[in-house]
């Protein structure tokens, strides 16, 4: 197991690299240059020129990569202009708080989604599998951004259940049901969509898993028709159902950014986007090259539990 | 093309998505000619007016225009970016998918991994890095939008691609003389396409929320210009004061996409072969009962165990009816082994899975008959009674020991969940006896063997396993579903020779379906032939091979060759068996029966028996013995 | 009689564990160098269990694999260059799945069509005709041509696939288990016409089979494999009633006769050897029981015996 683990983060490097390239050849598409971004429109071509020079941007392309990438390596992503901050540490505080936020969403909506999507298969056609089929139909239906300014509206503006917006209380201690009261609103926006994607995949992949012939052998043993589901044809759905979770972060990460603007989340995603609308190039190569090295990271956590779920992948 | 648009048609959510849709297409079609206000002329004086406010059906927003105007328009752009984003990635996903999954090896390795590496990013960073480097707007949003869903499209098609370019008419195209670009385009392309249509009408409504989404952040349709996305960006800011300029715009979303995910739902079940024949539905824990009347026991003289009357199975797909089992009656002693025999469909494994409940259902119904088991009626029995005496008392083997082994537990779990379903023993001790039960059924290294995964076997080794399960609890009776079609003939003489042996040391009753007659002659005692859902001939195993009386006995074992004959002409029967949705009137081999008279044509043939123990449901049977009609 | 199809030292490895670069991490031998030919009008039966390298075998006859060693020669012509157009025209291919052989987007008509087309060339009228005559031969109704391959049952979709394989003019056909898909009753039918088309037409047969019965009925001489390996050749009544290789007689007593007694031929419960790992010598060594020293080392070349039974046994019965 610990080879196993060990050949797919060697298998991880080429990936990592890849998505570096990918990332600093979209960049370098960029029309115009940095130079003028930074010091504005009126600035002299000399200070143009000089600022280029201190950025390396004078240098051929291939170079300024191997600078780019070797110092990435070393832990120093640049400078954001824009913050007049190291990019490393900007990426760093703000990655804390969208994981809080992308990760309590996953694992509600691993779970939710799951457990939703077996019931549903179990009694297909029954009012549970009706009533969590339109829920779901719903659920991917709706623009999780406008979800949230829903949600905003009715429980934090109408009931007043809930902070209306950011991570932590202005005034008061910043403590753990500070952090819950602020986070549930988000989190839940946060994790609809997914929790439906997951039911529907969970619900067909339990649908073909019991079709199958094991699951008439379990029956035909004697085994009691609720450890046929949860037991036989629940642990060979997973099979199928562990991959799509690993999609489904994904999705997770991706959605936090519109969630992040709705909620005044101080995560990675409105970090980027600002950035973006400001043009503050090192600081979006840096967040996306940091953001999906964590991904890899996690995808290749999702295909050592799918390696312990199942035999049949050679470890 | 028609089956299609009915059977979508037929699917009411489906049809109802369809209706919305077409609504929403046709006015987003008519917008520029309708009457309505300018879209982008900005009136701040008359900003933010509720909702049914003169001249404004929907009210105005921050700007002061006209909300309704703005949707209309909003809907146009947003409906089309998304279409043109879903057209641009299927085309280009599907391209990339069908070139890696036709050539396969090295062409294939590097496209994947250049996929693989895309599907590496979140996709929205990979979105915003694109829109980062063109520049906001909604081109740029759209180009980013459709490419990072070409990875999704590309992996999807070359999956089934691949499936594709395995099959045997692309071989059998490819001996016919033609060429790669050729058969890319006349074989493998038809049978993609409708998986790419199933791809991309279930994420058209996607590619709307994502479209939406970079204009929601600003980063797509840039001001004045209104798509759905940017006018919820801009309501953010007035949300708590005024609440209607988001519900608008996010309400409108929310209907189109759920009635694109219906609609292409709808689309998905129509094009999919599966789903088309109602397969994808879950078969219940037995079997479901619907009879009429239940036939009594009769007299049990011979002290039978199981005792099956008049046994009737159907299938319910659609409005036909497959009567796939139509009135079985069979019994079976203590150490008897009874041979069912019949080509596929006629309905031998339906009569043994109905026995237990084990027939899936849906479609599975059973309409009439008993199954006795020491006296107690088993259909219809409550799952409690049902559940207790699978595989404990009555114990099933079945055909295809690969799929019929849960691949994910080791054996010797499963065969120690066996025990533990009907014996509270603890697990060491279960463990204990799936290891003897491993050596009992001649399995070498049973210790070790009991850590293995099912795949880790050999297929004979497989069907070992499975005989070892169902032995775990010392059955009564065993029923054998063609243990022995799937495995080779020297694997297949090893496991006939240990059931033989297991059943004279055990005394077990077993009831054993096959379609060789060689494995019957050698096995069993007593031998039934089924054909259309119903048995023509019974009787002890010798007499009936010795001297077939039922014509249809007589030419099937006519037109199998049996080694040692050498070469010669087959006597072939002419026909097919007949449909069990369309049995004809009165005997079902009669239209292949060369024997057959009009009496043969009508009305219902008895099972007659005969002083020697054999049953024979013919009118001219190929005997001089004679046959009395039960009355 | 001149030989229709002779086979030199064909082989086929396959690699497994395939990189990205370099070379594969292991290689697996589904056939090992086979010699063989077959007569024209003969028909030659190739039996063997799964995993044999059979439908290897057959792929590779028709040029649907590349060998990897040896020689393909029809009429005495070598065939080196595996493109399946240039065989098709020689030699052509009966699936064992009727269903799957036949795609299903399209008509009967323009699947029996392709052949004419791409490899004869014709045109419509003349392909109209041909078509015409070739279903008249298997008995299959004109009014087939405008249908669909699901609207057919197994029997009737396998003599469309026959029909197509005659359609391409080749004078040899592979027949890949043309009948284990079919049910018992249809089974004889289709080998009727079989040997009806043969006559006819003079064709000659390589008869693919797990059936031990069935290639005895059909055939003229019978081939047996053994894990990649020609084991037994010889008149088709004599290899199977009077076997002179350990592995045939093991096959013969094996299968499910009427009439015998059911006894274990195997006392041991052994099977195929690993292909990742084969034996040095008889790859059946482990599984005979009159296995010698010499056995286990060298593999046994295929002899003619005294019978004028070609077989690999250092120790024939």
């Amino acid at each position: 197991m610990a080879g196993y683990i060990l050949k797919r983060l060697l298998s991880a490097i080429p990936v990592l690299f890849g998505i570096s390239v990918i990332v600093f050849v979209i960049m370098a598409m960029i029309p115009g240059d940095p130079a003028t971004a930074i010091l504005g429109s009126y600035a002299t071509p000399e200070n143009v020129e000089k600022l280029n020079r201190d950025l390396g941007l004078d240098k051929p392309m291939v170079q300024r990569y191997f600078i780019w990438l070797g110092n990435m390596v070393q832990g120093d992503f640049g400078r954001s202009f824009s913050l007049n901050r190291d990019v490393l540490d900007e990426v760093l505080d703000r990655f804390g708080a969208t994981l809080i936020l992308a990760g309590t969403s996953f694992v509600l909506c691993s779970i939710l989604g799951v457990a939703a999507g077996v019931v549903s298969a179990a009694r297909q056609y029954g009012l549970a599998d009706k009533a969590i089929t339109f829920a779901v139909l719903l659920g991917i239906s709706i623009p999780s951004f406008f979800l949230g300014m829903m949600m905003i509206l009715i429980f934090a503006v109408k009931l007043r259940w809930f902070p209306v917006s950011g991570m932590w209380p202005i005034y008061g201690a910043r403590d753990v049901p500070a952090l819950i009261s602020h986070l549930t609103l988000p989190a839940l926006a946060l994790a609809v969509v997914a929790t439906g994607v997951i039911a529907r995949l969970s619900r067909s992949a339990m649908l073909e898993v019991l079709r199958q012939d094991f699951i008439r052998t379990a029956r035909a043993k004697g085994v009691p028709e609720r450890a046929v589901i949860w037991r036989h044809a629940l642990r060979a759905a997973m099979v199928s159902i562990i991959p799509v979770l690993g999609v489904q972060a994904g999705f997770v990460l991706s959605g936090a950014v519109y969630i992040e603007m709705v909620f005044q989340w101080p995560g990675v995603g409105r970090m980027l986007v600002d950035a973006i609308l400001q043009r503050d190039i090192l600081l979006v190569q840096g967040g996306v090259v940091f953001v999906a090295a964590c991904y890899v990271l996690f995808n290749i956590a999702v295909d050592v539990a799918q390696s312990l779920l199942d035999p049949r992948i050679k470890t | 093309m028609m089956d299609f648009l009915r059977l979508l048609a037929r699917n009411r959510l489906a049809f109802a998505g369809l209706i919305v849709m077409g609504v929403v297409v046709a006015l987003a079609i008519l917008t520029p000619i309708l009457p309505l206000a300018p879209p982008d002329v900005t009136n701040t004086a008359n900003r933010f007016q509720p909702v049914l406010s003169e001249g404004a059906w929907l009210g105005t927003d921050h700007l002061g225009r006209d909300l309704l105007s703005r949707l209309m328009w909003g809907t146009r752009l947003s409906v089309a970016v998304g279409f043109a984003a879903a057209l641009i990635a299927a085309t280009l996903g599907a391209g990339i998918g069908i070139v890696a999954g036709f050539y396969g090896g090295r062409t294939d390795n590097i496209i994947m991994r250049g996929i693989d590496m895309l599907m590496a990013f979140p996709y929205i960073l990979l979105a915003l890095a694109i829109v980062a480097a063109l520049g906001p707007g909604l081109m740029n949003a759209l180009i980013a939008v459709a490419a990072v869903n070409i990875p999704f499209f590309a992996r999807n098609i070359r999956g089934i691609t691949v499936g594709i370019a395995h099959k045997e008419f692309v071989d059998a195209a490819r001996l016919s003389g033609m060429k790669d670009a050729r058969i890319i385009l006349s074989e493998v392309l038809p049978n993609v396409i409708p998986v790419i249509v199933i791809a991309m009408s279930t994420t058209v409504g996607w590619m709307i929320l994502e479209t939406a989404g970079l204009s929601f952040l600003g980063l797509g349709s840039q001001p004045p210009q209104a798509d759905l996305g940017s006018m919820l960006g801009e309501a953010r800011s007035a949300l708590i004061t005024n609440p209607h300029t988001s519900v608008v715009p996010g309400a409108m979303i929310l209907v189109i996409v759920m009635a694109i995910n219906l609609l292409g739902d709808g689309v998905r079940d129509a094009l999919d072969p599966r789903l088309k024949s109602g397969a994808l539905s879950r078969p219940m824990p037995a079997t479901k009962v619907d009879r009429k009347t239940i036939p009594y026991q009769g007299d049990n003289t011979d002290d039978s165990l199981l005792n099956i009357r008049a046994l009737e199975t159907q299938f319910h797909v659609k409005n036909r009816v497959y009567r796939a089992v139509g009135g079985v009656d069979l019994r079976v002693a203590p150490g008897q082994c009874l041979g069912l025999i019949g080509e596929s469909g006629s309905g031998k494994s339906v009569t043994a899975l109905s026995v237990m409940g084990l027939v899936a259902s849906p479609p599975g119904v059973i309409t009439g008959g008993a199954a006795y088991y020491k006296g107690e009626d088993l259909i219809g029995a409550p799952y409690k009674t049902l559940r207790a005496l699978r595989g404990d008392r009555i114990s099933y083997i079945f055909q295809d020991p690969l799929a019929t082994l849960h691949p994910l537990y080791t054996i010797g779990d499963q065969l120690a969940e066996a025990i533990r379903v009907h014996h509270p023993v603890s697990r060491g001790e279960a463990r204990a006896r799936a290891v003897d039960l491993l050596k009992s059924v001649r399995i070498p290294n049973a210790e070790s063997r009991a850590n293995s995964y099912p795949h880790e076997l050999s297929g004979g080794m497989r069907q070992r396993v499975g005989i070892a399960m169902a032995l775990a609890n010392d059955p009564d009776v065993i029923i054998a579903d063609e243990p022995t079609t799937a495995l080779d003939v020297t694997v297949q003489a090893q496991i006939l020779s240990l059931l033989n042996d297991l059943r004279r040391e055990r005394g077990l009753a077993i009831i054993f379906i096959t379609h060789d007659f060689g494995v019957v002659a050698q096995l069993c005692d007593h031998v039934a032939v089924m054909y259309a859902g119903r048995i023509v001939e019974h009787g002890p195993t010798n007499d009936i091979l010795r001297a077939p009386a039922h014509p249809y006995t007589a030419r099937l074992m006519a037109c199998v060759p049996e080694l040692g004959q050498g070469r010669r002409e087959l006597a072939a029967i002419p026909g097919l068996p007949p449909m069990v949705d369309q049995l004809p009137a009165g005997c079902a081999f009669a239209p292949r029966c060369d024997m057959a008279s009009a009496a043969c044509k009508t009305g219902d043939i008895a099972l007659g028996t005969t002083q020697t123990g054999r049953a024979v449901r013919c009118l001219t049977p190929h005997t001089t013995a004679p046959v009395e009609v039960e009355v | 009689m001149s030989t229709a199809l002779k086979l030199t030292d064909l082989s086929k490895v396959f690699p497994v564990g395939k990189r990205l670069f370099g070379p594969p991490k292991a290689q697996v031998r589904a056939v090992q160098p086979v010699t063989l030919s077959v007569e024209a009008g003969e028909t030659l039966g190739i039996v063997g269990e799964s995993g044999c390298g059979k439908s290897t075998l057959a792929r590779m006859l028709v040029g649907l694999l590349p060998p990897s060693t040896g020689t393909i020669e029809i009429d005495g012509q070598p065939l080196d260059n595996a493109d399946p157009a240039l065989f098709g025209r020689k030699i052509q291919y009966v699936f064992q799945d009727p269903i799957s052989s036949l795609n299903p987007r399209k008509t009967i008509r323009q699947i029996m069509e392709a052949p004419l087309r791409h490899l004869h060339g014709m045109g419509p009228s003349e392909r109209a005709a041909r078509i015409a005559e070739i279903f008249a031969a298997v008995n299959l109704r004109p009014e087939f041509l405008d249908r669909y391959p699901h609207e057919f049952s197994g029997g009737q979709a396998q003599r469309i696939g026959i029909a197509r394989a005659l359609a391409a003019d080749a004078r040899i056909l592979i027949l890949d288990e043309p009948v284990s898909a079919l049910d018992v009753s249809v089974q004889a039918q289709v080998l009727n016409l079989l040997a009806d088309l043969k006559q006819k037409f003079g064709l000659t047969y390589l008869f693919i089979s797990h059936d031990l019965a069935v290639v005895e009925a059909v055939s003229d001489r019978v081939a047996v494999l053994y894990f990649g390996s020609v084991v037994e050749v010889g008149p088709a009544d004599q290899v199977f009633a009077k076997p002179r290789h350990p592995y045939t007689k093991l096959l013969s007593e094996s299968a499910p006769v009427v009439g015998r007694p059911l006894t274990a031929p195997e006392g041991r419960e052994t099977e195929l050897p690993d292909p990742l790992n084969p034996p040095k010598g008889c790859a059946f060594c482990a599984r005979c029981p009159n296995a010698g020293p010499e056995c286990r080392d060298q593999v046994p070349p295929l002899t003619q015996q005294d019978d004028g039974v070609w077989t690999a046994c250092f120790h024939p019965l």
